[in-house]
């Protein structure tokens, strides 16, 4: 089945993305199952917003209860006036506050291949984040242990976000709005490393966890 | 007390079958009463390893339908007494079988066997959720093999989603020169991805195919290596410390060595 329903970090927060050419009652569906399928972690209380202007009301009230259900809060917005905002680079407007955006998850697993980590704050992990995983944050991630997974850090567009880990190995690093990849070949680092956006790139240096972070 | 076995591996064709035969002979040998139950419904193979095929009557779909009691399906071993099969119909397909049927089954035969295998269908649709739904734990089945370990890693992630927190680890079909020379995962590389207790590891061996081939499975053959490794597993299942395999030279031991710190 093709995947007609997604969830995305924006500047703006996490958003439901759905296809317009699909109906209402299979965006509704594969909401549900990708809802009930525990692939994905959500934090509760985390913020989803959906493009309101594209569903009638019904359709609207519809997916806030089946949000709320999996105990997350739907925020309807105007995503033509957003992108109307956009041109106009009303770049104070995206000062807008996402809520959540301080708070630090504890996640006390290894996140296997397939399962996904969304929070609007930071995370931190004890444990490992296997070969596709993935861990979206609209703040920092910590991996306290070895990163192969996907790691986005700063979400919401905040480029000040960093990710740190025991073994940096991720096969793909991103923050805010940049990507990095891994290189083909990869050896394994034997000392805990940040990334970070320096110059408009991302950069990966060697780095010791702050006293207050350590074990 | 008798325990409920799971024997999964997400991909297909690393050994899945082939270690519940083995794992439910050595059992057997033992003198445990054994039933392996095949939930792979529409693509059985369980009984013909194991050289039974000609001697089913009923299936499992017929006992979860209530058209006969378990015990008439159930088709002895021809050379160990105390090991049953419980075969699965080749004409329906996995929806043929809930979980609920399935753990209510299973229930009814804890009083009869010590050990229950679970032969478990590849992927990770609904015969895979029906096969785990009655397991007290997992053996999960993996290869030296970037995709097999890959699978493996998710399905662990699913069994833990199911709360099977007991979770084992069998490396099936390891070509020791291959990973001396590099061209293989190693031992270590598998368990930094996986890093689960892993309780087998048997070497890729031919006497494997024709013993397949045979109905009969390659652990009853004194002269395999592969044969060996699965008794060890079954001697580990029973709670006996038995070292891993050593194949043939010392690169390959160490390493072993290492793994598990002795």
């Amino acid at each position: 089945m093709s995947e007609d329903v997604m969830f995305k970090g924006s500047r703006y927060g996490l958003q439901l993305v759905f296809s317009d050419t699909a109906e209402f009652s299979s965006i509704e569906k594969q909401l549900k199952n990708k809802l009930e399928s525990a692939f994905n972690f959500f934090c509760k209380g985390t913020v989803i917003r959906v493009a309101a202007d594209r569903l009638t009301r019904e359709q609207t009230a519809k997916l806030a209860a089946l949000l709320e259900h999996y105990g997350l809060a739907l925020k309807p917005v105007d995503t033509l006036a957003e992108q109307a905002a956009d041109l106009k680079k009303a770049e104070s407007a995206a000062c807008e506050e996402i809520p959540g955006l301080h708070e630090t998850t504890v996640i006390e697993k290894t996140v296997r291949g397939g399962e996904e980590v969304i929070c609007n704050g930071s995370v931190i992990i004890h444990g490992n984040v296997n070969p596709s995983a993935s861990i979206i944050a609209g703040g920092n991630i910590d991996v306290r242990g070895t990163c192969r997974g996907i790691v986005h850090a700063g979400a919401f567009g905040d480029n000040e976000a960093f990710i740190i880990a025991n073994h940096m190995m991720a096969m793909q690093v991103r923050i805010a709005e940049l990507i990095a990849r891994a290189p083909d070949h990869m050896e394994k680092s034997e000392q805990v490393e940040r990334a970070i956006v320096r110059n408009g790139q991302i950069v990966i240096e060697p780095a010791e966890r702050n006293e207050g972070e350590r074990e | 007390m008798s325990e409920i076995i799971v024997i999964t591996s997400g991909k297909g064709g690393v050994g899945k079958t082939t270690t519940t035969a083995n794992l439910g002979v050595g059992l057997a040998m033992r003198g445990k009463k054994v039933v392996l139950i095949d939930t792979d419904t529409g693509l059985r193979n369980l009984d013909l390893l194991l050289g039974l095929e000609n001697r089913i009557m009923y299936d499992l779909i017929d006992v979860t339908e209530g058209r006969v009691p378990y015990k008439k399906a159930l088709v002895r071993h021809k050379k160990h007494d105390s090991l049953y099969l419980l075969p699965t119909s080749q004409v329906k397909d996995k929806m043929a079988l809930q979980p609920e049927q399935l753990v209510t089954l299973c229930e009814e035969l804890r009083a009869d066997f010590d050990y229950i295998l679970i032969d478990c269908p590849a992927g990770i649709e609904q015969g895979f959720k029906t096969a785990i739904a009655a397991a007290d734990c997992a053996i999960v089945v993996t290869m030296p093999e970037i995709s097999a370990v890959r699978d493996a890693d998710k399905i662990i992630g699913e069994l833990g989603r199911a709360d099977k927190e007991n979770i084992k680890l069998v490396v099936n079909r390891i070509r020791p020169q291959m990973v001396r020379s590099g061209d293989m995962l190693d031992m270590d590389d598998i368990d930094e991805i996986l890093s689960i207790e892993c309780i087998g590891q048997v070497p890729d061996d031919e006497l494997v195919v024709t013993s397949t081939n045979r109905g009969e499975p390659v652990i009853s053959n004194k002269e395999s290596l592969a044969g060996k490794a699965y008794s060890n597993i079954v001697g580990r299942i029973c709670g006996e410390n038995i070292p891993f395999l050593e194949f043939s030279e010392e690169g390959f031991f160490v390493k072993l060595k290492r793994v598990f710190g002795w």
